[in-house]
């Protein structure tokens, strides 16, 4: 306790500010006339604030005993005061008006306060009015978001593991700063156990994380504001943690620079941002100043008795009123589930000595653990073993079987390796190294063991500490697949975080969950959401117990509702298997249970009696299958795999150095038996790690350009092709040509509407200074949003006007150092696609108008694009794409013009791509000044545009076609990528497309289907005979509310892979995509109907997720090359049918083989397989 | 010929047998197999001979609308049902059967039917064919750009997956007027009768929360406004109901009105609720409580009407028309002017924006809202469209950053919130970013820009106190000066709290600055000589 300024005695008045906050409890007693601090305490509250309050009023009551009650007045601020206060007869001040009065009182000349609190992040900017003097305070608060708050600090300090007191002397220094995603607590928390893994120091580390987090609060939280000398940090993590205060005084001033703020630069940087004292103070002493401005009657104390009332009884009472049911409600309905449940204990083989033991060994090497399993001919479960990842995975692969072996020949018995198979990350390695028999992915090695373990399964449920893989299977295959990207939600470590925070064991987390007798309603989604409702059903008072059983409730809303994202659970089947090291917590599998069950009433529900090693034995089972068909094994053997060498190297020469942050590697080479060397790299935090140095590069590079040229991916020609200048245009008239115009007049009292009149005249040309002035121009244009829909367009119509080629500039790809340069200017969230465009905008104003200066920038608000579907309500762009120009001159217009300071003009008029005469006149009218052209020109220009963007889809879909032809011809398989335009940015599909172009597939885009009705008509015709549609290019039938344009695309090329037998899908899409959304459905309608291949990669954000797509890619190839093995079968069958056909007309008609074809052609068995045989 | 048509006959015979013999071999080798489609029936008949038998749904707009709307449906001879106005649980049911990544709005009224079919089936157990061929849901649709467009699509999805397939849902579209749906053997008729008995409960239900709103923060008595407004709202349901003469039904509803006691010398901020339609005309768990909880919190509330809404959808057309009509030729497509006659269509729609506007008034005076101002669509586009381009459209288009701008340079009220349902791509994707443009442009302008998730209340409270203490701040300032010109101390003016324009509870002061209070101290005159006069100038003018 701290008792500060005067004496107590001879006060006779007194206001008390208290501060609720998340972790703690402050409180200040202040004298009213002085506004002097006589009485303050700050502790921390684990959870109990009521009890904390009660104490501190208790203190203080002692201390001011003889000032009466009705001189006391109470005021409370801070996210934990909300249910307190009424019982005290304190008024609730919000905290940041609290910390604003504080501020503005002790220190008036401050220009901006950044407050880091443990759940919420703040900043209050004052500016000043120039034309009143009025000072007005900007305030912001993050809204549920955790990201660069103090919560994310202090999670990610625990994952890095450095003691307080070290952290409290580091020092921030930029030299060495890692990618650290501060956009999301839980991405941030992976970015740092992945740099943990990779052997970067502690310090480099935190560093990272308060760049991040500093860099967050400025880009996000400000708004698009900047902020005002001098800077008052507040706020634990700032008051506390140097090494943050020390990057915001780096960080702030860079702002300043860069948007040319003006602050004084003789005042040193620590008086400029500085940390006052007693800054935790302030919220509460605030709360007071804030009374002050209130009627006296406000905020009068009534003492304590209320809230020992409310301790004691009240908040139980009303936490029943909103409380959910407890995770069981009798103790025989907890036994009977244990029964059926608790999974077997696993006893271990034993053998006996001169036993000679015939087994398999599956491996499942993750990144966090490996094991493995001992399986015998028959397929029963030796002996398992578990290792947590050392970094080296052969390593951890030898001890693993070193113990196998020493507890088979420990026991006197023989062991003899038939097989070895893996699965998991390490699966590659050990395939070169050990010859493994079996390299398979970790999806289809789940698959298989619930198989093996079960049979007939509908649903596998695959709950890791991790992730969430959601398996759908069809006839012992996969039919479909659901993985969690990098969200967190729903995962293991969702439970073990919470069982963390109470300081339980996770193996004792059931039992205390199902002493709950009521659980908090926990809303599903988001970890970091989770983690805060947690805090807030704290404050409600919730018990651990309650809150436990709560959280495991959650969990298969999280996996059903957010990561699977079906709702009818009884359309996947009726046997549903769990698996996964989650299972090990019943409570988890009791929330399970009871929501299928709830939604399929006769579901089989099984838990995998060995949940955690279900990979390995999916790997050792199909080890057995193939070990047996072939007849034989490649593995190394047993003793050769034990006594395997390798040689680690860490040092300079492993360190990688595709990028600044040059991260330390470990490479581990081991010989493989044919005498090559196998290298293993790790402790890379990025993908570029992956590869040693720059020969490999070049080499991975040169293989696969091999590849991609024998594969056409033809979005990524659409990407490069679209931009290029690949059509002339026609000569612009001469003023001597003459043109057909027409009058427009309102006829007589407007009755009959309009009268226009054709008349002829010559072609207006602009002046030759002018037509000279534009041959100088440079244009830039965004490479963004709708440009991808119409960048032909653009091209041909300046370039028509007479603009050099050369002189538009398009800005460059989408990348993640782009987007790192230039995307700070926003003050709102939207999807990345729209959100990249300020980056665009950066790129063109900072880098390729530095090169060479640009006379404009265009980015036209694009309100309607064209299309070539029929019968649609409207062809409408997203209206966060059209409007995106406006935001971005709004951000770039905010508080300096960067335009205008550069010199370049922004034009950002509306424009219609579905009605000419409309879009003529918008466009002479934008351009109509800034390029001095004529309404003539501007129309002509207009019309070559069209033609550029004709002669573009006409090649598009001749390549596609051909590509059609061949994969049908040759029964194999093309990938159809459905997304939205932008898509084809390979900085905003993440390259993803490249990955399955090397693995042998022609990747085609919509743009690239053909168009033409008689040719798409094949494969429409039911539709078309059943009168379902009108026209191929049609939607009704599947979406009548059809206005959007590029979700209508989509839709129709997802009904046309549905239709086409040689085609499969790879659906993108954008966290955020408003308009897709209510496309979902209907494409997993349209497409599990029809039985197409299909992968989703859905919430594509900035950050790459490597990891997901690669076993999403693994995973998709497995069932690709299945289908093609069908579509090959199919094609021999319908061989047979027409050899059995000609042979039985040979039968019926004695005919030799030339009638006979002269009688085919007549009777109109022709070869036409799939004209006469359905598909 | 008898020969040539023996060896037809008998090519005919083996072409018969090859195909028995094609399918037979099909079948053996496995190819009969073929490709299923699929395919959305999209149900939408509601047949007049099932009138009598089917109630009709619907819901979504204030409580007062909902339930006028509710009247005037039942006095065309409909069984009409509202649902009650959605909270979080049908939020829950939304997320569990709508789409991913749906915007706030689709979840809640879309959940809120779900949750009243499954409370049919569950509690009252109607079976899932009852309830498909007895109830249909009725609601507006649009043609985009934004997801207002598809909540059709996104109704059948879930009434696909909480199993009520075949459940239908009508719709008539904002813009091409209210065709869809109809036939000749069509139930519902959508004639005259029907628009105008819809638009009267529609302006009924406005004119009334307008009031509401007015009176609610200054009520002596707590709780008389709500019991008072109750009580209109029960006469206007009936007089609809039964296709009573409305003037007598609102002349009493005066009475009730003018009873209610009011104390105008509260100095209280005036907060304008803008933003997304949904979110801010809601007055449930989609908004947090928004009004309601504002008025708590001690500040008056001015709310968007309905009215605005359909004379925002009237200057669409106009706007649209009055850009393509000198265009040297016609365009087709949904805006273009092919087959229209431009200057019809802009005679129409003039003429519905008087008509509307005249009835708006006429009801306005008869109950007792005075002083109320009708938007003018123009204005909000003219000073929006700089910012914002008056070509984009989908959910308030520029209007949002119209009247902020409005509402700071005429000092209409002290606090702007705009609210954003999570999702809403023209709110949050767009206006947000315009908007953070247009308070750099007027510092003086309190503004709160709130997303609204469902849940994490306490934050937006929160936020929203934050701001409302400088708007407190603002309206006192304002109420001072007032007070300061008039030269009239706070003691003084407690005598005068009985004066009409601090106790009349339908009088309003003439409009000088945002607060009320500060208006009605305004509206006192200094010299009584000067009253006389400038009424006297009053009725000339008049």
């Amino acid at each position: 306790m701290v008792l500060m300024a005067k004496e107590a005695a001879g006060q006779d008045s007194l206001i008390i500010g208290v501060d609720v906050g998340s972790t703690t409890v402050k409180a200040t007693v202040v004298d009213p006339d002085t506004r002097e601090i006589l009485w303050s305490d700050y502790q921390r509250h684990h959870t109990k604030q009521a009890e904390k309050v009660l104490e501190f009023l208790v203190a203080i009551g002692n201390q001011f005993a003889h000032v009466r009650r009705e001189n006391i007045r109470i005021f409370m601020t801070g996210s934990g005061a909300g249910p307190i206060a009424e019982h005290v007869g304190a008024k609730f001040v919000q905290e940041v008006n609290a910390v604003t009065m504080a501020v503005e009182q002790l220190h008036p000349d401050v220009g901006s306060v950044i407050e880091l609190g443990g759940q919420d992040a703040k900043i209050i900017i004052f500016k000043v009015n120039e034309e009143t003097g009025d000072k007005q305070a900007i305030t912001s608060m993050n809204d549920k978001c955790a990201s660069g708050t103090g919560a994310t600090i202090d999670k990610c300090m625990i994952k890095v593991g450095m003691p307080m007191e070290e952290v409290g002397r580091l020092h921030f220094d930029d030299s060495k700063l890692h990618h650290v995603a501060a956009k999301c607590g839980v991405f941030a928390e992976t970015d740092i156990v992945n740099l943990v893994k990779s052997g970067i120091p502690a310090a480099e580390i935190m560093c990272s994380l308060a760049d991040a987090i500093v860099m967050q609060n400025l880009s996000v939280l400000t708004r698009g504001n900047t902020l005002r000398h001098r800077v008052l940090l507040l706020g634990g993590p700032n008051t506390y943690l140097p090494f943050l205060q020390e990057c915001w005084r780096k960080r702030i001033p860079q702002t300043w620079e860069e948007r040319g703020y003006q602050y004084p630069r003789d005042v040193p940087v620590e008086e400029l941002i500085f940390v006052p004292e007693n800054s935790q103070y302030y919220a509460a002493y605030g709360a007071v100043m804030y009374g002050l401005h209130e009627q006296a009657e406000v905020g009068a104390y009534k003492g304590i008795e209320a809230l020992k009332a409310f301790i004691a009884h009240g908040r139980k009472a009303k936490l029943g009123e909103n409380a959910g049911p407890p995770l069981v409600r009798s103790v025989s309905e907890l036994e009977e589930f244990r029964r059926t449940y608790s999974i077997p204990p696993f006893t271990p083989a034993s053998f006996s000595p001169g036993q000679k033991v015939r087994a398999v060994i599956g491996l499942d090497g993750g990144s966090t653990s490996s094991k493995a399993v001992l399986v015998d001919e028959s397929g029963a479960i030796l002996l398992k073993e578990y290792q947590l990842s050392k970094g080296n995975p052969l390593e951890d692969t030898k001890e693993m079987l070193r113990r196998i072996r020493d507890k088979v020949t420990g026991e006197g018995a023989e062991l003899e390796i038939i097989g070895f198979g893996a699965t998991g990350y390490a699966a590659d390695v050990l395939e070169k190294t050990l010859r493994a028999d079996v390299n398979i992915v970790e999806t289809v090695a789940h698959m298989m063991s619930a198989v093996h373990q079960f049979g007939d399964v509908d649903v596998i449920c695959d709950i890791g500490g991790q992730d969430i893989k959601v398996l759908f299977l069809k006839n012992g295959d996969i039919r479909n697949f659901r993985l969690s990207n990098q969200c967190s939600a729903g995962n293991g470590m969702l439970l073990q975080a919470m069982a963390d925070q109470f300081g339980i064991p996770i193996q004792e987390y059931a039992e205390t969950a199902f002493k709950a007798e009521l659980t908090p309603k926990f809303s599903y989604g988001c970890a970091v959401f989770l983690d805060a409702d947690r805090v807030n059903f704290q404050k409600e008072g919730y018990s651990k117990e309650e809150l436990l059983a709560g959280l495991a409730l959650v969990l298969p809303k999280n996996v059903w509702q957010y990561v699977v994202q079906i709702p009818r659970m009884a359309e996947l089947g009726r046997t549903f298997v769990l698996q996964g090291g989650t299972q090990y917590n019943l409570a988890a599998v009791k929330a399970q249970v009871d929501y299928i069950r709830e939604r399929v009433p006769d579901a089989k529900v099984y838990v995998h009696p060995h949940p955690g090693e279900a990979g390995a034995i999916g790997a050792a089972m199909e080890t057995l299958r193939v070990v047996k068909r072939r007849g034989y094994s490649t593995f190394l053997g047993l003793d050769a795999a034990i006594g395997l060498s390798y040689i680690t190297r860490n040092d300079e020469s492993t360190r990688c150095t595709f990028c600044p942050n040059h991260c330390s590697r470990t490479f581990i080479d081991a010989k493989t038996p044919d005498g090559q060397t196998a290298r293993y790299i790790s402790g890379f935090s990025c993908e570029k790690g992956t590869v040693e140095d720059k020969e490999a590069v070049i080499r991975l590079t040169k293989q696969r350009q091999e590849l991609k040229k024998h594969y056409p991916n033809l979005v990524e020609y659409e990407a490069t092709r679209m931009f290029q200048h690949f059509y002339d245009p026609e000569p612009m008239p001469t003023a001597d040509e003459t043109v057909n115009d027409v009058r427009v007049t309102r006829r007589w009292l407007g009755l009959g509407g309009v009268r226009r009149k054709v008349y002829t005249r010559h072609f207006q040309r602009s002046s030759a200074e002018a037509a000279e002035r534009r041959s100088r121009m440079r244009i830039g244009i965004p490479r963004v949003l709708n440009i991808w829909s119409t960048a032909p367009f653009w091209r041909t119509y300046f370039e028509t006007l007479g603009i050099d080629k050369n002189n538009i500039v398009f800005s460059d790809y989408t990348s993640e150092e782009m987007w790192l340069e230039g995307g700070k200017y926003g003050s709102i969230d939207p999807c990345y696609p729209s959100k990249v465009a300020q980056a665009h905008i950066h790129n063109l104003l900072f880098k390729h108008h530095e090169r060479k200066p640009l006379d404009c920038i265009v980015f036209p608000c694009i309100t309607h694009i064209p299309t070539h579907l029929q019968n649609v309500m409207d062809s409408a762009s997203c209206p966060i794409v059209a409007g995106a120009p406006n935001v971005i001159k709004a951000a770039f217009t905010k508080e300096i013009d960067f335009f205008a300071t550069r010199g370049v003009t922004y034009l950002d008029p509306a424009v219609t791509f579905t009605e000419r005469h409309m879009m003529k006149k918008q466009l002479f009218e934008a351009f109509r000044d800034v390029l001095q052209i004529t309404e003539d020109e501007s129309d002509f220009a207009v019309e070559q545009g069209w033609r550029a963007m004709d002669l573009f889809d006409a090649e598009m879909q001749e390549r596609g076609k051909a590509i059609l032809e061949q994969v049908e011809a040759e029964n194999r398989l093309a990938i159809l990528m459905i997304g939205r335009p932008y898509h084809s940015d390979p900085g905003l599909n993440h390259g993803v497309l490249e990955e399955f172009q090397v693995l042998g597939y022609p990747i085609l885009s919509m743009r690239s289907i053909p168009k033409d009705e008689q040719w798409l008509r094949r494969f429409f015709r039911d539709d078309i005979e059943s009168g379902r549609v009108e026209h191929a290019l049609e939607v009704t039938d599947v979406w009548p509310e059809n206005f959007s344009s590029n979700s209508v695309q989509k839709v129709w090329a997802a009904k046309f892979a549905a239709r086409h037998p040689n085609v499969a899908v790879l659906d993108l899409s954008s966290f955020k995509c408003g308009h897709d959304a209510p496309t979902y459905g209907l494409i997993d309608k349209i497409i599990s109907t029809a039985g197409t291949p299909y992968s989703a990669l859905h919430d594509i954000d900035a950050n790459k997720p490597s990891g997901s797509i690669n076993i999403r890619v693994k995973t998709y190839a497995h069932s690709l090359s299945l289908h093609e093995e069908r579509l090959q079968d199919l094609a021999a069958k319908k061989a047979e049918l027409q050899k059995r056909i000609e042979q039985k007309r040979r039968e019926l008609l004695g005919l030799d083989t030339q009638e006979r074809t002269a009688v085919m052609e007549s009777t109109g068995f022709a070869q036409t397989g799939s004209e006469s045989i359905p598909l | 010929m008898s020969t040539t048509t023996e060896i037809s006959g008998n090519e005919n015979a083996i072409a018969d047998e090859l195909r028995r013999y094609q399918e037979e071999q099909m079948q053996a080798l496995g190819l009969t197999a073929s490709r299923q489609q699929w395919f959305d029936p999209v149900p939408r008949q509601f047949l007049a001979k099932d009138k009598a038998s089917t109630t009709i749904l619907f819901g979504g707009l204030t409580m007062a609308h909902d339930y006028l709307i509710e009247g005037a449906l039942s006095g065309l001879g409909y069984n009409v049902k509202h649902l009650d106005c959605p909270d979080n649980e049908s939020l829950r049911y939304g997320k569990e059967f709508g789409n991913r990544g749906q915007c706030n709005p689709t979840y809640f009224t879309v959940g809120n039917l779900i949750k009243y079919l499954t409370y049919l089936r569950d509690v009252e157990g109607k079976s899932k064919e009852e309830i498909v061929a007895n109830y249909l849901f009725i609601t507006s649709g649009s043609c985009g750009p934004c997801r207002f467009g598809t909540y059709v699509t996104e109704y059948r999805k879930a009434l696909r997956d909480a199993g009520f397939d075949g459940f239908r849902v009508l719709l008539f579209q904002q813009q091409s007027g209210l065709k869809q749906a109809t036939g000749s053997d069509s139930a519902l008729k959508l004639d005259t009768a029907f628009f105008l008995s819809f638009l009267k409960a529609v302006l009924l239900g406005d004119i009334l929360n307008a009031i509401g709103y007015r009176i609610r923060p200054y009520e002596v008595e707590p709780g008389a406004t709500d019991a008072a407004l109750e009580r209109c709202k029960h006469r206007l349901y009936e007089a609809l109901r039964q296709r009573k003469w409305l003037i007598p039904a609102l002349l009493a509803c005066r009475r009730e009105l003018q009873a209610i006691r009011v104390d105008r010398t509260q100095a209280k901020p005036k907060v304008s609720v803008i933003g997304e339609f949904w979110a801010m005309t809601t007055e449930g768990d989609g908004n947090y409580q928004l009004q309601r909880f504002l008025e708590k919190e001690g500040a008056e509330v001015d709310v968007q009407l309905l009215t605005a809404w359909i004379l925002y959808l009237i200057w669409e057309g106009r706007y649209d028309t009055l850009k393509r009509m000198r265009l040297r030729g016609e365009d087709g497509g949904r805006y273009g002017l092919a087959g229209k006659n431009p200057v019809m269509r802009l005679r129409m729609l003039w003429a519905a924006d008087r008509v509307l506007r005249l009835m708006f008034y006429s009801y306005a005076k008869l109950l007792g809202l005075s002083g109320y101002h009708l938007p003018d669509m123009d204005e909000v586009a003219r000073v929006a469209h700089q910012h914002y381009n008056n070509h984009l459209r989908g959910g308030e288009g520029h209007m949002e950053v119209g009247k902020l701008i409005l509402n700071v340079v005429k000092r209409k009220v002290n606090m702007t919130i705009s609210v954003k349902p999570f999702g809403c791509m023209p709110s949050s994707g767009v206006s947000d970013g315009v908007q953070s443009l247009i308070t750099e442009k007027y510092p003086d302008a309190i503004f709160l820009p709130i997303e609204t998730t469902g849940d994490g209340a306490i934050n937006v409270y929160s936020r929203v106190q934050m701001m409302l203490f400088k708007a407190k701040q603002a309206a006192q300032k304002e109420f001072e000066e007032a007070l300061a010109q008039q030269g009239i101390t706070l003691e003084r003016l407690r005598n005068l709290a009985d004066r009409p324009a601090f106790a009349h509870p339908l009088k309003t002061s003439r409009h000088r600055v945002a607060c009320t209070a500060a208006n009605a101290v305004y509206s006192l005159r200094r010299f009584p000589w000067l009253s006389v006069r400038s009424s006297k100038e009053e009725m000339h003018s008049v």
